[in-house]
């Protein structure tokens, strides 16, 4: 990708200064803790929020927690070390697989698996679910497909009914559920505060798990489009493996992408439509001066306010009432008394 | 209107109008550009039609052409064999 696509007009030294500058005034003055804990997952987001901690804190205040269970990709934990080991700070790692596994994610997603695919085989067939691809190309409408590998290559795609697609993702939800709690668990018991790693074009449009990598203190890099966090890891000198592995959410045993999974088209593409729709540009000035098609420009939007209209509730608070409009007992009701 | 339709307006409203300002669907409203379909409708509204009409959607039949408004799904099951007249 151009370096101008990429920054998207940022700053990277200085937008790594306001970034540490950030930590530093979370953990110490408004925490008023220690640290950060770091779920270091061998991802680009994670090892960059490590690089800026460390840069912000010092490596004797950050801490890297690996969290691989038996259907991560083992390049996960490889290149999670690897960066680790870079920028100096203490590794703690702990399999979650047992703890999954006593959830019964395992046993209740193959279930539904094997519904659409009766010799589905854990361990030796790999699955995944996947939306129609290129939407740039294509005017498909999103649905999911789940997709079963066989060791000889051969591929079986069967369309998720409703029920079976809210099943699987249940499931799979659990084993970021999982990870949040053990973060919490390492940074507690250090008086250490959890940094978040969700960036902003998965902010904006849901992709992230309520209360699983969404469960966090801070969120550093959720004003940095993915694109921009590729180039501000590589001016920090996250290593090279990390960047240039394709991102996924690692949690399938069959190794899907985020394009795969949910963007439906590559992040230098995603990048540049979202700022786009986020700043209200017509179709017509996009087309202009990006050199797309009308019907491309107005499938994507459509796409973009579609996830926007369903992730709502991620990016704010439980709603709750207000005590201030909290209704006013009637005055003729006895009211209670001081006894004398 | 016809038996099709009117099984069809009845599913999209009762399945896809809870917690809108709207009461009623017409025949040629874009499901799409007022925010109806998202991934799980899409799934909800294939399920429907393969059971209630007895037809099979292929995956490459699910683009809006097909199943953006009550009028595009009655032209798709009619060419699917499925009487809307």
């Amino acid at each position: 990708m151009a370096p101008e696509r990429e920054t998207m007009g940022l700053d990277l030294e200085a937008e790594a200064d306001r970034i540490c500058a950030f930590i530093e005034d979370q953990v110490l003055v408004r925490f008023k803790r220690k640290g950060v804990v770091v779920g270091l997952s061998g991802g680009i987001d994670s090892a960059l929020l490590a690089s800026v901690c460390v840069r912000a804190l010092g490596r004797d205040r950050v801490i890297a927690i690996l969290l691989p269970e038996k259907e991560s990709s083992p390049d996960s934990e490889l290149f999670a070390r690897e960066h680790a080991e870079k920028l100096g700070v203490q590794v703690e790692t702990v399999d979650i697989t047992p703890i999954v596994a006593a959830f019964g994610v395992y046993e209740a997603r193959n279930r539904v698996v094997r519904q659409l695919c009766p010799d589905f085989e854990p361990g030796t067939d790999t699955m995944k679910i996947v939306l129609p691809a290129d939407l740039l190309e294509q005017d498909g409408l999103n649905f999911f497909t789940l997709v079963v590998g066989k060791p000889d290559g051969r591929q079986i795609r069967q369309r998720l009914r409703p029920r079976q697609l809210n099943e699987i993702v249940a499931a799979q939800n659990i084993k970021q559920r999982t990870r949040m709690v053990q973060l919490y668990y390492e940074a507690e018991k250090r008086h250490y505060i959890v940094g978040g790693t969700t960036n902003r074009t998965e902010m904006e449009q849901g992709f992230f798990v309520k209360y699983g990598d969404g469960g966090v203190d801070i969120e550093p890099l959720s004003h940095l489009y993915k694109s921009q966090i590729f180039a501000l890891a590589r001016h920090l000198g996250v290593v090279r493996s990390i960047l240039e592995r394709n991102p996924s959410p690692d949690t399938y045993p069959g190794g899907s992408t985020d394009e795969e999974f949910f963007f439906r088209m590559p992040f230098s593409e995603v990048d540049v439509l979202l700022d786009a729709w986020k700043r209200g540009r017509s179709v017509d000035d996009v087309c202009r001066d990006l050199g797309y098609t009308p019907s491309q420009v107005e499938r994507v939007y459509r796409d973009f306010q579609s996830k926007w209209n369903a992730s709502w509730h991620m990016r704010i608070m439980p709603p709750g009432l207000s005590a201030e409009a909290q209704p006013a007992a009637p005055t003729d009701e006895p009211t209670r008394t001081k006894p004398t | 209107m016809s038996t099709t339709k009117a099984t069809l307006k009845s599913f999209i409203e009762e399945s896809f109008l809870e917690g809108t300002a709207r009461t009623t669907v017409e025949d040629d409203l874009s499901f799409l550009e007022v925010g109806l379909l998202d991934s799980t409708g899409v799934l909800e509204l294939v399920d429907f039609l393969e059971q209630q009409f007895e037809i099979s959607v292929e995956d490459e039949e699910l683009i809006p052409e097909n199943l953006d408004s009550i009028n595009q799904i009655c032209t798709y099951l009619e060419s699917k064999g499925v009487s809307t007249g």
